[in-house]
């Protein structure tokens, strides 16, 4: 057990982040700040609360807080402090990379940062809770926040429609998992996971179908927000229809918080059900891999294609969610490493659009990028680099990325799920390469732009160099960690979770 | 001397890295390019001297690199790399010598990351190292043929690199298989080709692995049926890059076969040994009656290359020494030959803004030196005595007789078809009438002729002189066949 003055430092992070997300409520109904201020006390609460996190990682003992007043709802281990350490850097990245973007646009205020650390604390909730309730209460914090975040430009209707769509699809949704855990509860006669965990080991146990059902209701929920086929009608409209920053954060930060409940769900609990949902998970990732690759193909909006791509990369990562289930024993790992290479090469491209967006244009299609690499040479380059990293060209990040998860998947005999990824792979070059042969291929017509030196740029190189180190980063340089340290720490961080 | 691999991969890519970020302008980025090619030249001629023929694998270097799965940055040198390297470096300076008022600096810098792309492949000895420069190597190519190429580039650039990426991903799927494989029997992850070269598997399952890796290589090579990539992409290639496509990458097909195939599969590879031979066959005729009905230089030469690559093939796959020989000595004639005729080629688009045959005529009255290069380069492609193509091409073909004699009348057609398409054009471009395109057409400079000098030496010695090479190339086919035949007929 944690003294009353432990407890207090475990949770200052996300008092901090809760703390900032009210000053910056409070302080957005005076007009005389600018926008860009807001920005820098967001991430000035940001980096002070990533600090600090960092600074617990590894150092605190996993336990309960506040154990002897709510019970077992609140975990601190590894697991959930890599996690949190993923959303609060994404959050700060998303915000810094967009600085461009947030003073192109009018309908940006203070109250939009407010909201994003609303949503980051919901998705610390996310990370740290032990308990359903619990969990969907993070959940909708976050997701609320989003809902609002999606509709921010509310004199255009695309992004009312897309707000519209998320919420009464999201809504309803999150309705599943109240009735998933309802179901459950009334089987198991408690919330937590550690009481459903022990009451599915027993071996008496009669009336494990509640669980079942209830479980697979509150997988419906997860496979819903990280946009798994079936349950992926929304994703395109959505990411099309919200403001840059936020496809962004929803595209990568946000879908890490959702691997973070699911992940724990999974290995504490409903591990154990595997063989009943083997099959409609395998599908599941069939169709989100067709499905997904179908979408990107299709479209001709860039950011469409992005949002089409989202799909598939979420079918990778359920390659390796099917394959701990039959026994694989880097899947986890190979999860949260890929989360992290597709956050970096996701958060770059978006980067890249939305920079350039923020000088004017609405919708980037694949034509505005014809001759783009006489225009903006160096943005030319990088992008390359996102687009490599993403199609999972090695020298990148991405590749190590799906060789891990392939590596699972081969690992547990997966060879159908392993074959339609590599081949889902091959048709993403298509769409990745058509990118940068529109770049590189064709004349330009337009006047050569100057760079401007922003801070949105100087995180684009950053990315990029993210990029390329987590791709080929090793152990010959020494005191740099390298993407072995990576999955490293991953598997330190699973290990803290049983 | 430990890090002296390394070293001829990283110093053109750092020479690329280096410029971008001095932002060089042209003619700074030409000297510099120059002067790195011509120290990985020096340094692998260090190499050649230093190896031993019958050393085996030499110069080896290993780094952990991503230790939880045993992948390592794992370097090393034998013959058939060696070969390669020093074709690769040969060919590096001359082609800059022939940019050289080459203005776009992407070029440069492109053809910088190729030379290391390329050299990497051939050096690496673990699976996911050299999976990772056959991709980079890739990507240079594309960019040249899509940013300068010309006619439909942009859709050819697209088709090359799909249907070469189709091949890599279905290697990247077997090279994951054996890797676990390796893990499954042993208990460890490992990458590297020797211990990989120890995993056993089922023959049906072997079947499969082994067509992964195949798909990549005979899509590179590329066998008939698997070649629909290959004229579009010569044909709006610069010439820059399609000397490299068909000296070195083809090439680089064949040696990917010989490199992983006949370590992990000999037994299998007997399986498709027939249907393989059927293919390259079919090819080798196939191509080369294409070869003579077509208009434009650089396709027809595409064909010839083509038809080359499956004798080549055909002589891996007869795998006895004779075959083995031509096959290794092929490729450096070859190679030679080649880059001399598509460079020459790339000459008379400079001159005759055109490179179909039927415009061209009367070029040995206007340019007799020209015409006296493009001859030679062109018989030595055919395999007239006296060039080195001859020599290899009568190795192959006496070991496809060892193999069968049927097949080998077969592949002895070769000879007769190149022949024809040979002299076919030699006598529609150099003589004839002057056309309008050929009337101002000039001679080599000085230049040119230092460009073209060096292949056309080496060509003229390797045909005459074929025992200076023998015995360096011969000790290390006798061990390899050696320990395959052990191999197979231990099991």
């Amino acid at each position: 057990m944690f003294a009353i003055i432990d407890q207090l430092y475990i949770i200052l992070p996300m008092t901090i982040v809760l703390i900032g997300a009210f000053t910056l409520m409070i302080l957005s109904q005076y007009k005389i700040f600018k926008l860009q201020q807001f920005n820098l006390v967001a991430v000035l609460f940001l980096t002070i609360a990533l600090a600090i996190v960092l600074m617990q990682f590894g150092q605190i003992q996993k336990g309960y807080l506040f154990a002897d007043i709510i019970g077992e709802i609140f975990i601190v281990d590894d697991f959930a402090l890599l996690f949190d350490i993923m959303s609060i850097t994404g959050v700060i990245l998303t915000l810094l990379i967009n600085t461009d973007y947030f003073q192109s646009r009018s309908y940006f205020n203070g109250e939009y940062f407010a909201l994003l650390l609303f949503s980051l604390f919901g998705m610390i909730l996310l990370a740290h809770a032990h308990e359903l309730v619990t969990a969907f209460i993070g959940l909708e914090i976050a997701s609320l926040s989003i809902y609002a975040l999606v509709g921010y430009h509310k004199n255009n209707h695309v992004s009312s429609e897309a707000m519209m769509k998320y919420l009464v699809l999201g809504s309803m949704t999150g309705a599943f998992f109240i009735l998933g855990t309802a179901l459950i509860y009334g089987a198991v006669g408690s919330t937590t996971l550690t009481d459903i965990a022990i009451y599915l080991n027993e071996p008496s146990t009669s009336e494990a179908e509640l669980v079942i059902i209830g479980a697979t209701l509150i997988m419906i929920t997860i496979l819903f927000k990280i946009g798994a086929v079936p349950f992926h009608a929304w994703v395109i409209d959505v990411y099309e229809g919200s403001p840059f920053p936020i496809t962004m954060f929803m595209a990568s930060t946000f879908k890490i918080a959702i691997f973070a409940i699911a992940l724990r769900l999974y290995l504490l609990d409903f591990l154990s059900l595997y063989t009943k949902w083997h099959f409609v998970l395998q599908t599941i990732t069939i169709l989100t891999l067709v499905g997904g690759s179908w979408l990107a193909i299709t479209q001709t909006s860039i950011k469409r294609m992005l949002a089409g791509s989202s799909i598939v990369h979420g079918g990778y990562m359920l390659i390796a969610i099917t394959s701990i289930g039959t026994g694989s024993q880097i899947a986890v790992p190979a999860i949260m490493f890929y989360l992290i290479a597709y956050f970096l090469s996701a958060v770059g491209a978006f980067g890249i659009l939305s920079y350039i967006s923020a000088s004017g244009i609405k919708q980037l299609t694949y034509e505005d990028f014809k001759g783009f690499s006489e225009r903006r040479p160096y943005l030319a380059i990088f992008m390359s680099i996102f687009m490599l990293s993403l199609a999972g060209f090695p020298s990148t990040i991405g590749f190590l990325g799906k060789f891990y998860i392939f590596t699972a998947g081969v690992e547990s005999e997966q060879f159908l799920l392993v074959g339609l990824g590599i081949i889902t792979a091959f048709i993403s070059i298509y769409y990745y390469f058509k990118v940068i042969a529109m770049m590189y291929f064709y004349p330009n017509n337009e006047d050569q732009k100057p760079i401007r030196r922003t801070f949105s740029s100087a995180l684009i190189v950053l990315m990029a160099i993210l990029i390329i180190w987590g791709g080929i980063g090793t152990s010959l340089i020494p005191f740099i960690p390298s993407a072995d340290a990576l999955i490293d720490i991953a598997k330190d961080a699973i290990n803290s979770i049983g | 001397m430990e890090q002296i691999l390394s070293a001829i991969i990283f110093i053109p890519f750092f020479t690329a890295l280096l410029a971008s970020l001095l932002r060089l302008s042209y003619s700074n980025l030409r000297t510099l390019s120059i002067v790195s090619s011509i120290i990985v030249f020096g340094l692998v001629l260090f190499l050649a001297i230093q190896y031993d023929p019958h050393g085996g694998m030499q110069f080896i270097r290993t780094v952990d690199w991503i230790k939880n799965y045993g992948i390592s940055y794992h370097l090393g040198v034998d013959t058939l790399s060696l070969v390669l390297l020093l074709l690769v470096s040969l060919l590096m300076p001359l082609l800059y010598l022939y940019m050289w008022h080459e203005h776009r600096k992407g070029y440069w810098y492109n053809m910088l990351l190729l030379q290391s792309g390329i050299t990497g492949a051939v050096l690496s000895l673990d699976l996911i190292l050299f999976y990772l420069f056959w991709e980079m190597m890739l990507l240079p190519i594309f960019i040249m043929i899509g940013r300068y190429g010309n006619s439909n580039r942009q859709y050819n650039a697209t088709k090359l690199l799909l249907m070469t990426m189709l091949g890599s991903m279905s290697m990247l799927f077997s090279i994951l298989y054996l890797g676990y494989t390796h893990f499954e029997i042993s208990g460890i992850w490992s990458y590297s080709i020797e211990s990989l070269s120890l995993v056993i598997f089922s023959p049906f399952i072997a079947i499969w692995v082994a067509s992964g890796f195949l798909l990549a290589f005979i899509i590179k090579i590329p066998l008939v049926g698997f070649h629909t990539w290959m004229a579009p992409a010569y044909g709006s290639s610069p010439t820059p890059a399609v000397v490299i496509l068909s000296a070195i990458m083809a090439k680089l097909g064949v040696y990917g076969i010989w490199r992983f195939g006949f370590t992990f599969f000999e037994e299998t590879l007997t399986r498709y040994t027939p249907h393989i031979i059927t293919l390259a066959l079919i090819g080798l005729i196939y191509y080369a009656i294409i070869a003579i009905t077509q208009s434009s230089l650089r396709r027809m030469f595409a064909y010839a290359s083509g038809s080359h690559l499956s004798l080549i093939t055909l002589g891996l796959f007869f795998a006895n020494i004779y075959s083995w020989g031509g096959s290794l000595y092929f490729i450096i004639t070859h190679a030679l030959a080649s880059a001399g005729i598509f460079l020459m080629i790339g000459l008379i688009y400079k001159r005759a803004k055109t490179i179909n045959i039927d415009s061209l005529g009367g070029i040995a009255s206007q340019a007799p030196l020209f015409a006296l290069f493009f001859t030679f380069f062109a018989l030595s492609i055919a395999g007239v005595p006296g060039t080195g193509g001859f020599v290899a091409e009568l190795l192959i073909i006496i070991g496809a007789f060892k193999y069968n004699i049927l097949i080998g009348i077969a592949t002895a057609s070769t000879m007769l078809l190149a022949m024809l398409y040979t002299f076919w054009m030699l006598q529609r471009t150099l003589f004839g009438a002057v056309g309008v395109a050929t009337q101002n057409f000039t001679d080599l400079s000085k230049k040119e002729i230092i460009m073209l000098l060096p292949l056309a030496i080496l060509l003229l010695v390797t045909g005459i002189a074929p025992s200076l090479f023998i015995p360096f190339i011969e000790p290390w086919i006798s061990i390899t066949l050696e320990s395959i035949n052990q191999n197979i007929g231990g099991l």
